[in-house]
């Protein structure tokens, strides 16, 4: 099937104990009342009807719904794969217990950085201590354990103590995401853009890496992609294998989509699930190729990168219909060349703005 | 990484599920961001999997439902699960 939602990302609240620079969420939230937990579970059971098998329990804050149990015992009775994705703080031994009994899969915790001046200051907050006491916890209570780092210029240096971290911890995969500039990371994408340099050394760390523990730990390294020549096959297609729905019960094709101007969201109130995947609008506007402009649609790399990403065309360059500047190939690549310059050339800007709650 | 020999005895990790998609019916292993679609064979060697069998002992349960010879049939349980070893969706105890 061409046309297949294999994960569903639930962004299940918009509250967060962490105030990171580089948050996905949309630095205007959406108003409205958050789903409940018959809501929530009724779009679990939808979901595993259209082929969806894997849920990421996700946020905001994951924890700060108190219905968590509940929720991933009705992810269980949908027959998904759950995988709560969380900051960890606030992950007591007795509520990871409870989770784990409600019949959660896997866990992955995001770390800023390896030690805890570094990763409060990311953070905003102290939760550095309280992340490595969770994280320890979880292989007891036989939880695999995926780690998050999401990378840029101020902890990009630290790549080798991060990787060691993960090890310690018994991480079973280790995400080193380069930070994505939407919302409040392009907001600061000035002080997170990291320099060429910095890039360079850190993927033969990487890559060093992932050979080093192939068969011990999976490494997945996301790279910067301003730096590279080719876009990066975003969502692996617009409508193709992913939905995200948001806490007010918004159904998106990708998370940041609420970014593009002019297009409308269904809501799991209104409609189906079904309905909103296979019919709708919103989830038709980018899917195939049909809807592709020159030089995509024509190239040979279209099956493969889908024209990149949709949001970053409509942020740098007014059009999401556009070829994602970050290509080569397309006509506004020096809108990304030119914030790559100033990165190189400009000083350090002061501080950067912190993420907060609605 | 150990490899896989005859002595061997297989069982799925611990983060990895098996189930049937109920879309297109086909078994598949679900584990953090992933899906495995296996094919027949492969989903009858994983049925072995439980940490107990050694793999010969699982080569030997197969060559009664299929009709290949043994040979051949032991080099594609190992091929297959080497396979699923390199991708950490099963552990081997001796």
């Amino acid at each position: 099937m061409n046309f297949r939602p294999y994960a569903l990302l639930a962004e299940l609240t918009y509250q967060c104990p962490l105030h990171c620079p580089y948050c996905s969420n949309p630095v205007g939230y959406p108003q409205g009342q958050e789903l409940t937990t018959d809501e929530w579970k009724r779009v679990f059971a939808e979901a595993a009807r259209i082929g969806v098998l894997h849920l990421g329990l996700s946020g905001g804050e994951p924890l700060a719904r108190r219905d968590l149990a509940a929720l991933i015992a009705g992810a269980q009775e949908a027959g998904l794969y759950s995988n709560l994705i969380t900051s960890a703080v606030g992950l007591e031994p007795k509520r990871l217990a409870e989770l784990k009994e409600a019949g959660l899969d896997s866990i992955q915790i995001s770390f800023q950085a390896d030690d805890a001046a570094l990763g409060d200051a990311i953070a905003g907050t102290k939760a550095h201590q309280l992340k490595l006491n969770a994280a320890r916890f979880v292989p007891e209570v036989g939880l695999p354990l995926t780690l998050n780092v999401v990378l840029h210029r101020r902890n990009l240096d630290r790549l080798e103590n991060i990787i060691a971290l993960a090890e310690e911890l018994g991480a079973i995969r280790l995400e080193l995401a380069n930070v994505q500039y939407y919302g409040w990371g392009h907001l600061n994408q000035t002080q997170l853009m990291p320099t060429r340099e910095q890039v360079e050394t850190a993927v033969a760390i990487a890559s060093a890496a992932k050979e080093r523990l192939a068969g011990k730990m999976e490494l997945i390294y996301v790279l910067p992609d301003y730096y590279e020549t080719r876009p990066k096959p975003c969502m692996q297609g617009w409508g193709r294998r992913y939905l995200t729905v948001n806490p007010i019960g918004n159904v998106l094709p990708c998370p940041n989509a609420t970014s593009i101007p002019g297009l409308r969201f269904e809501n799991v109130r209104e409609q189906a699930l079904a309905w909103i995947w296979n019919e709708s609008p919103s989830f038709n506007q980018f899917r195939g190729t049909d809807w592709m402009p020159l030089p995509c649609k024509e190239c040979p790399q279209r099956e493969v990168d889908f024209g990149g990403c949709r949001c970053q065309a409509a942020l740098l360059t007014g059009d999401a219909y556009a070829t994602d500047p970050v290509c080569t190939l397309s006509p506004k690549r020096e809108v990304v060349d030119n914030i790559l310059k100033a990165i190189e050339t400009d000083s350090l800007a002061a501080e950067w703005t912190a993420r907060r709650n609605p | 990484m150990s490899a896989i020999d005859l002595n061997c005895r297989p069982a799925l990790a611990a983060h990895v599920r098996l189930q049937i998609d109920p879309v297109s019916n086909e078994p598949v292993l679900l584990f953090p961001e992933g899906v495995l679609v296996l094919n027949p064979t492969a989903h009858d060697i994983v049925l072995h999997c439980n940490g107990k069998a050694k793999v010969a002992e699982i080569v030997a349960a197969l060559s009664d439902e299929y009709e290949i010879d043994e040979a051949t049939l032991r080099n594609d349980a190992v091929e297959c699960l080497a396979d699923l070893l390199a991708r950490n969706l099963i552990v081997v105890k001796s």
